[in-house]
């Protein structure tokens, strides 16, 4: 039932064909991790504050006479230096951060994948594509990131697009290694064998192959597209129209409030940290339950 | 030709590839992207003539490609044109900050290795033990931190609150002599230590896994066999060839780490090329933006290059791959 051609391979991962056995053993083999679901947890609660913060509270934008009050009953989190309350603040910076996130990441992926199992697929073009994939990553890439946001304005359209023109390399080289190992099984040669097309190949056989590795890449842009995006945000290159987390900081910077209320600074952080923290410890928590190696059971 | 040298040559070609990439990178976007090229050379302020006489002096109103072979020639000459702001050459305006920030992201990169060893085998040597599963939630955190929030953190604590540390800039005016030098140090210490609190994560991450799987290959075996103290197994023998890979990610991470420096030198107002690039963000002063990334880019790929050469003279093995 489950051929697996790779376990003959060793150091290769196990490609189960058997799909919803393979996905159901590892969401079993993830639900028994601890950390792994409480992550999973804390990942689903941000994402429900983002996309019910309008519910919650309303887009922080008046001022308030009451400034830079600590936190209190009626506001959860302080209020900042033009008297806006930074829990609404930080409800809304989830929203924007998770919307950067997903659709940078979601980008990123597409070109990075693309690039990867095509270069993995026709040996010709790889040379060129690891080349350039080892020069884009040898770069200083947040400066880079910074010239173009700021000769092309900042806007949420050029965040997500400069973050994901500049994370895909990324992607490549982790999707590229595993597609490199799975090209050469033999199955990829009797697939070539039946004399399906190339279209058919790579998305019959080849993608299924690096999934799990694609999953994993996903979680971890995901997440560093929220640091790259507060990056931009702190140095006043994020959208001024909309709250984000990285513009909570700058402003707080900018008027100086840092120094003297703590909370404007220490809520949003908290936030930024929770999220990357917990999307991490997803990622090792499923590479852990897919790898039948490491799964206990 | 013998082999060390072809080694030399082929790490010094890379190097250079490198640095023609990044500079094609830079100049194909300025050109590229929506809006007038001539907005990262001249600034909208000046005065027409100016501005024309700018333009054609990069020779924006050639074609592309004689721009592009114009762009390399003058990057060549050590030329990233003017600074819109400050009315130098863009290259003056680097050169002067450039010391800090090689001064932030060493000091960083030491600290980080002269904790991380230690820590990583600690934790490799007791695999599942307290202190490794301590360091692996700290390792994840600790990537997982956003330099600046570290920043402020540390700037308002031992800063504003414990008054230990001075709070910002490098260096305090009126200060002369052998106490510069303390000086300097005590203002290092608080953006070097934010560098270094997001960096170890990763670190002390890697050396633990090549660590344990050094630990576990038949030399280290043959080493506990004979009878060598653990220590010496641990230092002698496996540490060595962990270091290995661990330093190539660091080298592969320095690309990152200026990104770090970036952000650190703007939350401590330390007057390195981070924090000038900051600035630049204020004024859209479009030369110093590209010339620090074309300048970081060249220290990023020399120290990369100056990195696998001691390797590759060390490292008998590392001169064939």
């Amino acid at each position: 039932m489950t051929a697996t051609p790779a376990s003959a391979v060793a150091g290769l991962e196990t490609v189960t064909t058997d799909q919803v056995t393979a996905a159901r053993a590892t969401w079993s083999a993830f639900r028994r991790n601890p950390l792994g679901v409480a992550s999973l947890g804390i990942l689903a609660v941000l994402v429900l504050v983002g996309v019910c913060a309008p519910l919650i509270a309303d887009s922080p934008s008046g001022y308030g006479e009451q400034v830079l009050q600590a936190p209190s009953g009626a506001h959860w989190f302080g209020t900042d230096n033009l008297g806006r309350d930074i829990f609404a603040e930080v409800l809304w910076g989830a929203r924007l951060s998770i919307v950067i996130a997903a659709l940078s990441s979601a980008l990123a992926i597409l070109i990075g994948v693309l690039v990867a199992v095509l270069g993995a697929y026709f040996p010709k073009t790889d040379m060129v594509i690891g080349t350039v994939v080892d020069l884009c990553l040898s770069l200083p890439v947040l400066p880079l990131m910074i010239l173009v946001a700021a000769l092309a304005g900042p806007s949420l359209v050029t965040v997500v697009l400069v973050i994901a023109f500049f994370s895909w390399p990324e992607v490549t080289r982790v999707v590229r290694s595993q597609a490199l190992s799975v090209v050469r099984l033999p199955y990829m040669d009797a697939a070539r064998l039946t004399g399906g097309s190339h279209v058919w190949i790579i998305r019959k056989h080849l993608l299924p192959a690096v999934a799990p590795v694609i999953v994993v890449s996903v979680v971890l842009t995901a997440s560093r597209a929220v640091l790259s995006a507060a990056g931009l945000a702190f140095l006043g290159l994020g959208d001024p129209n909309s709250w984000s987390w990285g513009r909570i900081l700058y402003e707080a910077e900018q008027s100086g409030a840092m120094s003297s209320a703590w909370w404007t600074t220490l809520f949003p952080s908290l936030a930024m940290l929770a999220l990357v923290v917990s999307a991490t410890l997803i990622s090792i928590a499923y590479n852990d339950a897919r790898n039948p190696r490491t799964r206990e059971d | 030709m013998p082999q060390v040298l072809r080694f030399v040559v082929r790490r010094v070609g890379r190097a250079l590839l490198t640095l023609w990439f990044a500079a094609t990178v830079t100049f194909l976007l300025l050109r590229l992207l929506p809006g007038d090229p001539a907005l990262a050379v001249a600034s909208p302020n000046m005065t027409p003539e100016a501005r024309h006489t700018l333009l054609q002096q990069y020779g924006l109103d050639e074609s592309l490609l004689a721009q592009y072979g114009k762009y390399l020639w003058q990057l060549l000459h050590g030329n990233l044109g003017i600074s819109f702001s400050q009315q130098v050459p863009v290259t003056t305006v680097l050169m002067e900050r450039l010391p800090w920030t090689l001064l932030l992201t060493v000091s960083s990169l030491l600290v980080t290795v002269a904790v991380g060893i230690p820590l990583g085998v600690l934790a490799a040597t007791r695999p599942r033990g307290f202190l490794d599963r301590l360091v692996q939630v700290g390792g994840v955190v600790g990537q997982s931190l956003f330099v600046p929030s570290v920043g402020i953190f540390l700037l308002f604590m031992l800063g504003l609150q414990l008054h230990w540390l001075p709070i910002g800039g490098a260096y305090s005016p009126g200060v002369y002599g052998f106490a510069w030098y303390g000086d300097v140090l005590q203002h290092l210490v608080l953006p070097c230590f934010s560098l270094v609190l997001v960096q170890l994560g990763s670190y002390v991450l890697t050396l633990r896994s090549t660590l344990i799987e050094s630990l576990g290959e038949d030399y280290c075996v043959l080493a506990q066999a004979k009878g060598l103290p653990n220590r010496k197994v641990v230092w002698k023998h496996a540490l060595r060839n962990a270091l290995l890979p661990t330093t190539t990610l660091v080298g592969l991470q320095l690309g990152f780490l200026v990104g770090g420096a970036v952000l650190t030198e703007t939350v401590f107002a330390y007057p390195g090329i981070g924090r000038g690039i900051y600035e630049a963000v204020t004024r859209l002063d479009f030369p110093v933006l590209q010339g620090a990334f074309v300048l970081l880019a060249a220290t990023v790929v020399l120290a990369n290059v100056l990195t696998d050469l001691a390797y590759g003279l060390l490292d008998p093995r590392v001169r064939t791959t």
